[in-house]
């Protein structure tokens, strides 16, 4: 990796680091209780059909069993972010392979195993659709049939197999597409693809009298509360979910996920399970994948490269059930066109359900196969106009005073400049081998603002404690928690501890999703530290016999500006405070605005109306293509970035090469490939490859790094998923330029290289 | 039926009475209690397992425990030192290695077979010999760099 840009402040080791190397940092499958039982789930393990039957006599007769559940086995309630569409256990239809029809708790996981065999279920199968135009097709066979009786947001338009229908309009897009000089249409088809944390998840659940205790490896431990709370019909408060360490998540961790199978099955041994997912069940049974997507764009341009008009239709696939997909539907429609200043706009998205396994939120959800479309149809253009890619992204690029598709006006953005250092850096334009070629491709994304709130403590011996509900899924966005505190209150960060990760120890948060804790989180933790900050300045004022202005806290010390041998320690200080006022803190923080916008041409909407402190990316690729196999090899990443304030250099960096080879894994090797049947063909890590560390090249990393308004803690944005949205279209771009062939599918498989490059198209 | 046996791990004799279809990675796990291996897939795809035996790096999930008898184990528990970290973990820790730490354990003991049998690979070399351990937080890039940091540390 090239830094090419030093950090500004000392490089800090994660709090969490020294456990993590030495390997006595617990994860959730290292816990064991005492009295433990191993759970597991029977699965469908059939597309689609409805239960006639289920009986579970035999396997409750296996020795070593304690229970066995059903939906019969716990409170008949559905659930779903905007469709109340599913249950914890399947009741009457099973609708694809990984639904939970049944769990079993035993003494050791290989009598679990052996009782969920012995579980008799009889089937009538029905039709199964994976494919979504399919499942939009006029008479269709019907996913849920009774889909009218969900309860739904009630902003969200759907019918039948349709999910969600929402639509961006501005301007008049039939008119401009008319007038303009050049009409460019493209159709691209990508699969859906996997989050694939290495750590599979794990839960563990025990019950204390009507209270349970659950650890479980989520990335959004208030949302599982929430889930079991819905679900089980218990407050909040008679649920503490805790995590330990979380072996990365990608978004596949978000939402509550199998944490009420859990403790229900906990409820019915009377005793604690631990239920521990295959690598298997971590493909096919969590209800968040990347969905597949397919993307039909047209453009109107002039001669000269002006983008005058743009009208698509995005098309997504929910899977079996609703998770956040209606949503992420609307986000994939917004990045149909791209960061640019288009003045016409008509998108619509529809969001199809299908016998397959639920999409919903990875990393940048719905962005990267979007802009993986949108980018290549953008060199497409440059190519009907005899035009250089990059000077057409630079002349249609969003600046500071134009208007998004939700015409929110933008402002303090540089997307151009990432645009041109990453065109720099890879050295656009110099000549290559015949084998090889360079691609370019551009993005931008949302923070999401949200409230939270933390405490910054001082123990009596003056150590500090920060306590915050965030939660830490490895990308250091907790362990940025102290930088921010400790500047404030003139301490090392290294000296902070951390309380973190637990439903009852701190206030509610979001969770790491949606690259929002330090965003968040930090804002929280920085004007709690204030608070504490100024009780320490009244005390060393009373201490010094100086005002408060005149004094600064740095290294562990209140001193008098100018005169550093006039100090009281903040040890000694807290001191003071026993037997009167502990020196707590407590604070949220005022949430950033989110921008105006005009969506009023628009329909189905559920959110995502601006985008708050958007960031920008580009990334450029160089790559060589061996002609016969289609083999390609990466030669060659940059990544340069629009992330506002960078807080801790080494960690932003580690984010965005992370989302470059997560993004090279869905451009060439990965992509789930699912049977007509509805079953996954390649529910393992050797027929769904991800990037080893040999196929890694050499990555650039560069950032603006500017403060912003309106934004994050010292003028940040989110950092985390954009680096990975802007990568599989710059592979597919230079793909293309290095052999005159496009796919217009992802993956890229040497296949479909070799297929493309026998039509000859380009 | 079970057998007794003696598995030595980081320097230690453990007695265990164990089956013989288990797994070195089960028995370190469930029975030493030693889970500082992990289990990413049990099918020798991830390396989240990885042990040293003899020095040599294997899949502990695709290794029978007995195999093992009369061998030297070293987990990742064992790459310290009387609480002082080896030089590749505190190489991981200052290049930001390690991110969730899953992968972690495996790649440690990958880095440390590699520098065992070459105390100064090239970057090829690096690549090559961790390409068994999958990571899917750091892009693998901090990871190759806390290892050439390593060989500047020993290597001299």
């Amino acid at each position: 990796m090239t830094m090419t840009t030093e950090p500004r402040t000392a490089p800090v080791v994660r709090l969490d680091g020294r456990e993590k190397v030495t390997g006595v940092g617990r994860y959730a499958a290292d816990m064991t209780l005492t009295g433990l039982l191993h759970g597991r789930f029977r699965f469908a393990d059939i597309g689609h059909a409805r239960i006639k039957r289920i009986d579970t006599t035999r396997a409750k007769a296996l020795p070593g069993v304690v229970a066995v559940i059903t939906e019969a086995d716990v409170p008949d309630v559905q659930y779903g972010l905007f469709i109340k569409d599913r249950r914890l256990f399947a009741k009457g239809v099973v609708r694809w392979e990984g639904e939970v029809v049944a769990a079993v708790a035993a003494l050791t996981p290989e009598i679990a195993k052996r009782a969920v065999e012995l579980i008799e279920i009889d089937y009538e199968p029905l039709p199964v659709i994976t494919d979504i135009e399919a499942a939009l097709a006029p008479g269709a066979p019907l996913i849920h049939e009774n889909w009218e009786s969900y309860w739904q947001d009630e902003k969200l338009v759907r019918s039948g197999n349709e999910a969600s229908r929402s639509t961006i309009v501005k301007g008049d897009t039939a008119a401009a597409l008319a007038s303009a000089d050049l009409v460019v249409k493209g159709r691209y088809v990508a699969a859906g693809s996997q989050a694939a944390p290495i750590e599979p998840r794990a839960i563990l659940a025990e019950w204390r009298s009507d209270r349970v205790q659950i650890w479980s490896s989520t990335q959004v431990p208030f949302a599982a509360r929430s889930l079991v709370s819905e679900t089980l019909g218990l407050p909040e408060n008679k649920i503490r979910v805790t995590v330990p360490h979380l072996g990365g998540g990608f978004g596949a961790k978000c939402e509550g996920h199998f944490e009420p199978q859990v403790a229900a099955l906990a409820r019915a041994a009377r005793r604690p399970v631990k239920v521990v997912f295959s690598r298997r069940d971590e493909f096919l049974a969590p209800d968040h994948r990347r969905e597949g997507m397919i993307v039909e764009v047209e453009s109107g341009v002039m001669r000269d490269g002006t983008i005058v008009a743009r009208r698509a239709q995005v098309l997504t696939e929910n899977g079996a059930y609703s998770a956040d997909e209606p949503l992420i539907t609307i986000l994939a429609a917004i990045f149909s066109t791209g960061p640019y200043n288009v003045p016409n706009v008509d998108i619509t998205g529809r969001c199809a359900y299908t016998n397959t396994q639920p999409s919903g939120s990875v990393r940048a959800p719905g962005a990267p196969q979007a802009a993986w479309a949108l980018e290549q149809h953008m060199d497409e253009i440059a190519k009907a106009l005899d035009m250089d890619p990059v000077d057409l992204r630079r002349k249609n690029l969003l600046r500071n005073g134009d208007l998004s598709p939700t015409s929110q006006v933008m402002s303090e953005i540089r997307a151009v400049e990432t645009l041109d250092k990453a065109a720099e850096l890879i050295g656009w334009g110099q000549p290559l081998p015949d084998d090889e070629g360079i691609g370019i491709a551009c993005a931008w994304w949302p923070s999401f603002p949200m409230a939270t709130s933390a405490f910054v403590k001082i123990n009596v011996d003056g150590s500090p404690t920060i306590i915050t509900g965030a939660q830490e899924c490895g990308t250091g966005a907790v362990m940025t928690l102290p930088i921010l505190a400790g500047e404030i209150l003139g301490i090392d960060p290294s000296e902070f501890s951390l309380v973190y990760q637990d439903t009852e120890s701190g206030p509610w948060d979001g969770g790491a999703g949606g690259s929002q804790t330090l965003f968040n989180n930090g804002r929280a933790v920085a004007d709690a530290a204030m608070d504490v900050r100024r009780q320490l300045l009244k005390l060393a004022a009373d201490e010094l016999e100086a005002a408060e202005d005149d004094i600064e806290l740095a290294d562990g010390r209140a001193r008098v500006k100018g005169s550093p041998d006039r100090f009281v320690t903040i040890a000694a200080l807290a001191d003071k405070t026993q037997g009167t006022q502990l020196l707590v803190g407590k604070g949220s923080g005022e949430v950033p605005p989110t921008p105006a916008s005009d969506t009023s041409a628009c329909t189905g909407r559920l959110g995502a109306e601006s985008f708050a402190a958007p960031t920008f990316g580009t990334h450029a690729v160089r790559v060589k293509v061996d002609r016969d196999t289609g083999v390609v090899r990466v030669l060659k990443v940059v990544a340069a970035h629009d992330s506002g304030y960078i807080v801790n250099k080494v960690g932003a960096a580690g984010q965005v090469t992370g989302g470059v080879v997560m993004g090279l894994g869905q451009a060439l090797t990965e992509g789930t490939q699912i049977s007509g049947e509805g079953r996954v063909r390649n529910a393992h890590l050797l027929d769904y490859k991800l990037q080893t560390m040999a196929d890694v090249p050499d990555i650039s990393v560069w950032f603006t790094d500017t403060a912003v308004s309106d934004a994050g803690p010292k003028g940040s944005k989110g950092v985390g998923e954009p680096p990975c949205i802007p990568t599989p279209g710059a592979v597919a771009n230079a793909i293309a330029a290095a052999t005159g062939a496009r796919v217009r599918e992802l993956p890229a498989t040497p296949g479909r290289i070799w297929s493309a490059l026998r039509e000859g198209q380009a | 039926m079970k057998y007794s046996a003696t598995l030595r791990v980081n320097g230690f004799s453990y007695p265990v009475t164990i089956e013989p279809q288990r797994t070195l990675l089960s028995v370190l796990r469930d029975d030493l209690e030693l889970t500082g291996s992990k289990e990413g897939c049990d099918d020798s795809e991830c390396g989240a397992c990885m042990v040293l035996l003899d020095g040599e790096p294997v899949n502990s999930c695709s290794y029978l425990a007995l195999q093992t008898l009369g061998r030297e184990i070293t987990t990742v528990e064992g790459l310290s030192t009387n609480g002082d970290l080896s030089p590749l973990q505190k190489a991981f820790l200052e290049a930001g290695g390690v991110q969730c730490g899953f992968c972690t354990p495996g790649m440690l003991i990958s880095a440390t077979a590699l520098l065992a049998r070459n105390p100064r690979p090239d970057d090829e070399e690096i690549k090559a010999s961790l390409s068994g351990n999958l990571c899917r937080c750091t892009g693998y890039t901090p990871i190759l760099a806390a290892v050439r940091s390593a060989v500047e540390m020993t290597a001299g």
